[in-house]
């Protein structure tokens, strides 16, 4: 736009050069470090190990996938973690969005003292040890629930939805009452379908949230029965123990001499990734306007 | 409705005032059942753990109840202040968030700016759009990115060394004195791109006529930049960096437990991975919640205070 008001001169046009240059270092460099991920799961691990693999595979093989697929248990782990995501964000989804609806019926008495009582955890909690006897106490360690029951209301979603219900108008909801309409199918068939775009941002952000969490997972489900993807890579990453015992099994198998540590951290990277980067064009479609939904009060 | 209003009208006192409240509360009994859910949920998930916060009192050990415990009052605040790595602790905390707040504040600030002045919309679409890929990725997964590549058989030491630049592999991970430059550049890589937007939403709300304006007054690129388009901005910069000093104890957390090694244990441990060492790991509870109590209490009050100022300069505040 702006570019129409300023002249074009020689030190501008030597600036857009340079700067286009910078926007292109900037991409390669965020985009490289997956590419290199990519080939060297691609790779034979053996191979990569010579060192100058930069670009493309020299030797393509499925097999770091395969391995961990086969032996990794990744399957199962892919399962949980999709379970997650989907359980997690209906379910936040369904109640955050009914908490930011009964807090914006304007005649409701319990209203701002339910907002309150929300908004004061956004800046205090207990903090990690009393959150961590209170779910042994409750008795959900080493269960799926604890995967989605302490994230089911949450005050940063319940401003972001009701600043939106905020602008729709009364009479909608109000008419449907009149109508002998109750409120939870007021919410479910009137309010919830009108707000279809910032629900969309919230399940976004709850989605790649559950997908990326794994330090709950680490810290409820030490057992390893309810293990999600990331704690798997978590494991190849850092858990020696675990992966020279993967590898102990991997070299009594004919065939599967040629894997590395490293192709099969880089196999299972790229698992856990792909799905992010498929959804990536849906999803920065609508988290753009729900960052900046409700951020700043003035 | 008009009932309800005139038998509320004739009732007066104690009983009238218990009925009317009562009519009230049948009048919003489906929204009180559902609200009712929604206080349970929060009693028991939110405020069990703050008045969890009591066991930092006592010497409290996991399957006995807390009358069973002794009470033993500030001991456990006072034994953080005496144990030998607190102050590094805290060097490691402030020194790791102040990186933050000025390399990774500026840095957004400074993209933005530039991809305000790129000519092609459809390549600043693309470039944005790549830049914050990052974010969205886990912590483990950045790990794993970093270990690859700067490990001694890693890219970046397999470039430097067919160029001659080094001779021997750099050991980036495992040495201590690299390890603030490491997280720092591990939190701009996935940060830069999603920090920026809100900068780049805020200069598309800069007045156009300014624009117009500076170049009838014989304005250049830069000169746009830095007197209209900066100045347009500063209210938002100005907000997040003062909210940023709030965070001044969240020096991050996942980084820290990912990246760091018992080597760079002097350079990486900060209080919440320290809480989380002592707890989780060692079984520590009382202690552990003590010093995460002390740091949210902290915590609490910067962001109280730093949302004062904000209110006071730019009139805008958060909570």
């Amino acid at each position: 736009m702006r570019a129409t008001y300023v002249k074009n001169t020689t030190s501008g046009r030597i600036f857009d050069f340079f700067n286009v240059v910078f926007m292109v270092v900037l991409a390669f460099v965020m985009l490289y470090p997956f590419w290199n991920q990519l080939i060297i799961s691609f790779n034979q691990g053996s191979d990569t190990m010579k060192g100058g693999l930069y670009f493309w595979p020299r030797e393509f093989t499925l097999d770091s996938y395969s391995y961990m697929f086969d032996k990794g248990n990744l399957g199962k782990g892919a399962f949980i973690s999709v379970l997650r995501v989907v359980v997690g964000t209906v379910t936040t989804l369904f109640c955050s969005g009914l908490l930011a609806y009964i807090t914006t019926v304007r005649w409701f008495s319990g209203r701002r003292f339910t907002r309150v009582l929300f908004l004061i955890t956004l800046y205090f909690s207990g903090g990690l040890i009393p959150t961590y006897l209170l779910i042994n106490s409750l008795h959900l360690m080493e269960t799926f629930t604890v995967y989605w029951l302490p994230g089911l209301f949450s005050a940063y979603y319940m401003l972001l939805i009701s600043s939106y219900m905020y602008n729709l108008p009364e009479a909608l909801s109000e008419s449907a009452r009149i109508d002998g309409c109750g409120e939870l199918r007021i919410y479910v068939q009137i309010i919830a379908p009108l707000c279809v775009p910032v629900f969309a941002a919230v399940a976004v952000f709850s989605a790649v949230n559950h997908w990326n969490s794994w330090f709950d997972v680490m810290l409820y489900n030490s057992s390893g029965k309810w293990d999600t993807l990331q704690v798997y890579l978590r494991k190849v990453l850092l858990d020696v123990e675990q992966l020279s015992k993967l590898m102990d099994e991997q070299r009594q198998m004919e065939g599967m001499r040629k894997l590395t540590p490293a192709s099969i951290r880089a196999a299972t990277t790229m698992i856990v990734t792909i799905p992010i980067i498929l959804f990536y064009p849906f999803m920065q479609k609508y988290f753009m306007g729900g960052i900046t939904i409700g951020a700043v009060k003035e | 409705m008009e009932i309800q209003a005139k038998t509320g009208m004739k009732q007066t006192g104690f009983k009238g005032r218990m009925n009317r409240i009562g009519k009230r509360l049948y009048k919003e009994k489906e929204l009180w059942i559902i609200n009712l859910f929604a206080l349970v949920w929060v009693g028991i998930f939110c405020y069990g753990p703050m008045y969890g916060i009591i066991y930092s009192f006592y010497d409290y050990f996991p399957g006995k109840s807390l009358s069973e415990s002794k009470f033993v009052g500030l001991k456990y605040y006072v034994e953080f202040f005496t144990l030998p790595d607190v102050w590094l602790i805290i060097r490691n905390t402030l020194v790791i968030s102040s990186l933050g707040l000025t390399i990774g504040f500026i840095a957004p600030v400074i993209l933005a700016l530039l991809m305000n002045e790129l000519r092609s919309i459809k390549f600043k679409r693309l470039v944005q759009t790549i830049s914050y890929l990052p974010h969205f990725v886990s912590w483990i997964v950045v790990a794993s990115i970093i270990f690859t590549m700067l490990g001694s058989e890693g890219i970046i030491n397999d470039v430097l060394m067919k160029m001659g630049i080094i001779h021997e592999p750099l050991k980036i991970l495992g040495e201590g004195e690299y390890f603030w430059a490491l997280l720092t550049s591990a939190n701009l890589w996935k940060g830069i791109g999603f920090s920026s937007i809100i900068y780049i939403a805020a200069i598309a709300g800069v007045d156009q006529e300014l624009y117009q304006a500076g170049a009838v007054d014989g304005l250049g690129r830069f000169g746009m930049a830095w007197h209209i388009t900066l100045p347009g901005i500063r209210p938002t910069v100005l907000l997040l960096f003062i909210l940023g000093i709030g965070t001044l104890l969240n020096a991050g957390f996942e980084q820290q437990l990912l990246l760091g090694t018992p080597a760079t244990r002097e350079y990486h441990e900060v209080i919440e991975t320290y809480v989380y060492r002592y707890g989780i790991q060692q079984g520590r509870y009382s202690f552990a919640t003590a010093v995460g109590f002390m740091s949210s209490v902290l915590g609490l009050m910067l962001v109280l205070s730093a949302n004062k100022i904000s209110k006071k300069m730019t009139g805008m505040s958060i909570i």
